[in-house]
């Protein structure tokens, strides 16, 4: 009997430190994409990401504990992402799942949150399913949303007297619910537009032409799209020498204003574009997003910093609050916190409405415009649109 | 360019077959975008095609090589500040030194490996290849200018046409004719097509196989380069472009039949038309009618439109 206390009582005494120190840490899963075309914004959120841990850790964690942070590579592709969301819940034992990029690996993402009862905070995605009718009690965005952006899109289409609209966009579920956003919100500040050519080139789509040509010989005076990334870079390269954006207007979601785009075209950015971001550098609106561009572009060796880094940093910060505020890890305690919270970013205030779990992210909105001296296509002027919907 | 939108606008409303049968110049412009996309594509699975022919392997690396074109002509043009014509020239060199090492490293190792093997050692290859682009280029997007007198539309009389998609429409035929010369009228061109029906009886006719098998893998590889090249002022260097490349390019050379120059052209050329009109006539469903051709084609010739149909012994 002495002899199994003996060779016992070591390993119970290993397994419960273990066990304790298991338990004085917050684990973050993490999803963005790291590898393929999703990189490109999945690599500067990551970054985002881990500011914000580092930022609760010198803050002494959540609740004490310090905050680690698990990550996986969604490779933009929802099955990945499904099955490394529920890895990380299931063998690597996270409080929480963070990111998700593209509007298909969030929603994969918030079923298996829903099957596993664990909180997932979308920070990038913005289909208008995640905080409507594929809602749950273990969802919350601090992204926008596909109405918010087509309302936005629908108000500078009133703004620059559009009457016949060509729309575009990509075929998946981020560009279905952006084309019925916007036409909603047509509806409601533009209601004697018509809209004459809907147009679906796939998701990562390479040739334009095809679409660019049906565009011109529609007759539509302004272009409503949301071609991200990429997917804008290739169109506007494609449609320049056709003269698109000579004659018509072209209002888009999809972050375009960001400066990774603009730094990316340079001077093949082309004219007459009205464009969004949820941040920019140039644009300190608070002091607090001074000093979080200077801590970024210190970061990253670079002046003009990427837009995509606030978002994972909001998310982070969201959960972090809602914990304290609920006073402990439990997925259902911190669901009730989360619904009303409201916290500060570099980019104003942020609060998620209680009942569609939504925080009310408006964006920038403006014409990129040339600036003498200036490589690049910068935003001006720059307008808030707020999240917010008037019927 | 106020002329050109006037030559394109047809006030058609939203189109589709009728508008096509009814507006000859709406119909000769998806004419020239389905020529320009062909030839596009055709310029980079030639390579593919090639390699196959003669090595008997399915690159799947060979998107990889595209993209690195694509990257290289960026750092050429962009970083170093020289012209386009030097992005493609460097991309043609880059890949060209890029497959000699791995031809040489690996390769030549798998010759006489099953397909499986093959498949693995090119799929390791795409992800490897995938990392070192990301550690040399980043993951950021970036922008390539068309060169300058080729930025803007010509005047084709029926219609305007952007400059540069009419020089893909002229360099495709022309790369299709040098390839088909070099193979049809140069000895060497002949003992590579003879490697392609019987390796070990050209070695023992005292041909230096492995030379043979080297020159053409650098070739093929050369030629994803240079379509990466090609491509790249209107499809934007970023990581991932390589997989979706490697899709369009593996549904020509299997329609055309993998292999065979004619084969890769005319598939080319039936992937841009069935594309672009299809996306006219069917405006949401623009991979329907590519893929149909090919499922068609698998059930009917399997060795596709211009191909043979494997017989033992080879």
């Amino acid at each position: 009997m002495l002899r199994l206390i003996r060779t016992t009582g070591p390993i119970v005494t290993i397994l419960a430190a273990l066990s304790i120190a298991q338990a004085a840490e917050v684990k973050i899963g993490t999803l963005y994409p790291i590898t393929g075309g999703g990189a490109i914004y999945g690599s500067p959120a990551m970054i985002g990401h881990r500011m914000a841990i580092d930022e609760l850790n010198s803050q002494g964690g959540i609740l004490g504990m310090q905050v680690v942070s698990v990550e996986r590579d969604t490779k933009l592709n929802p099955a990945t992402a499904a099955a490394a969301a529920k890895e990380m819940i299931t063998k690597d034992g996270v409080n929480v799942i963070i990111g998700g990029l593209s509007s298909a690996v969030g929603l994969a993402i918030s079923e298996v949150a829903k099957q596993e009862k664990v909180i997932y905070i979308a920070t990038i995605p913005k289909t208008i399913q995640m905080t409507t009718n594929r809602r749950h009690d273990y969802v919350f965005r601090t992204a926008s949303h596909t109405d918010f952006e087509g309302d936005a899109i629908a108000q500078i289409a009133k703004q620059l007297g559009a009457q016949k609209i060509c729309d575009i966009q990509l075929d998946y579920a981020y560009g279905h619910d952006l084309a019925d956003g916007i036409e909603r919100g047509l509806k409601r500040h533009l209601p004697d537009a018509k809209k004459v050519l809907d147009l679906r080139p796939k998701l990562r789509a390479t040739d334009y032409n095809v679409f660019i040509t049906q565009i011109m010989g529609a007759g539509c005076d302004v272009v409503t799209s949301g071609l991200w990334g990429p997917h804008f870079v290739d169109f506007a390269k494609q449609a320049s020498p056709f003269g698109l954006f000579q004659q018509i207007k072209y209002i888009t979601g999809g972050e375009i204003g960001s400066q990774e785009i603009a730094g990316a075209m340079g001077e093949d950015y082309p004219d007459n574009v009205w464009a969004n971001s949820y941040e920019l550098w140039y644009h300190h609106s608070t002091q607090e997003h001074k000093n979080f561009q200077e801590a970024l572009a210190k970061r990253l060796d670079t002046i003009e910093t990427p837009m995509w880094p606030v978002l994972a940093l909001i998310g982070v910060r969201m959960y972090g609050a809602a914990a304290e505020k609920a006073g402990s890890l439990d997925a259902a305690s911190i669901s009730d916190a989360l619904k009303g919270m409201s916290i500060d970013t570099p980019v104003g205030p942020r609060t998620i409405d209680p009942e569609t779990h939504q925080a009310d992210t408006g964006q920038f909105w403006g014409p990129m415009v040339k600036k003498e001296g200036v490589p690049y296509r910068v935003m001006d002027p720059i307008t808030y649109i707020p999240a917010k919907i008037i019927e | 360019m106020e002329s050109l939108l006037e030559f394109i606008r047809i006030d058609m409303g939203s189109p589709g077959l009728a508008t096509l049968v009814s507006n000859p110049k709406f119909a000769f412009i998806q004419l020239l975008n389905s020529v320009s996309m062909g030839m596009n594509f055709f310029i980079i699975a030639a390579g593919l095609s090639l390699i196959f022919g003669v090595l008997k392997v399915i690159n799947f690396a060979h998107g990889a090589f595209y993209m690195f074109g694509a990257y290289i002509a960026y750092s050429v043009t962009e970083t170093m500040g020289l012209s386009f014509f030097w992005g493609v020239i460097g991309s043609a060199v880059g890949l060209v030194l890029l497959s000699v090492v791995i031809e040489r490293s690996l390769f030549r190792f798998v010759y006489d490996k099953e397909h499986l093997m093959q498949l693995l050692l090119t799929f390791a290859l795409v992800l490897i290849l995938g990392d070192v682009a990301k550690i040399i280029w980043g993951t950021d997007q970036y922008s390539v200018s068309y060169p300058a007198s080729l930025s803007g539309a010509t005047n084709l009389g029926i219609a305007y046409y952007p400059s540069y998609r009419l020089l893909l429409c002229i360099l495709g035929p022309v790369i299709f004719l040098a390839l088909w010369l070099f193979i049809e009228r140069t000895r060497w061109g002949r003992i590579t097509k003879a490697a392609t029906q019987n390796r070990e009886m050209l070695a023992a006719l005292g041909i230096n196989v492995p030379i043979i098998y080297t020159g053409v893998f650098v070739a093929g590889s050369a030629l994803a380069g240079i379509g990466g090249a090609l491509a790249s002022p209107f499809n934007s260097p970023t990581p991932g472009m390589d997989a979706i490349i490697i899709v369009e390019c593996f549904v020509i050379v299997i329609i055309g039949g993998l292999g065979s120059l004619w084969g890769t052209f005319v598939g080319a050329l039936i992937y841009g038309f069935v594309f672009n009109f299809g996306s006219v006539i069917v405006p949401n469903g623009q991979d329907i009618f590519a893929f149909l051709i090919l499922l068609v084609v698998l059930l009917i010739r399997p060795w596709g439109l211009f191909g043979r149909p494997e017989t033992e012994g080879q």
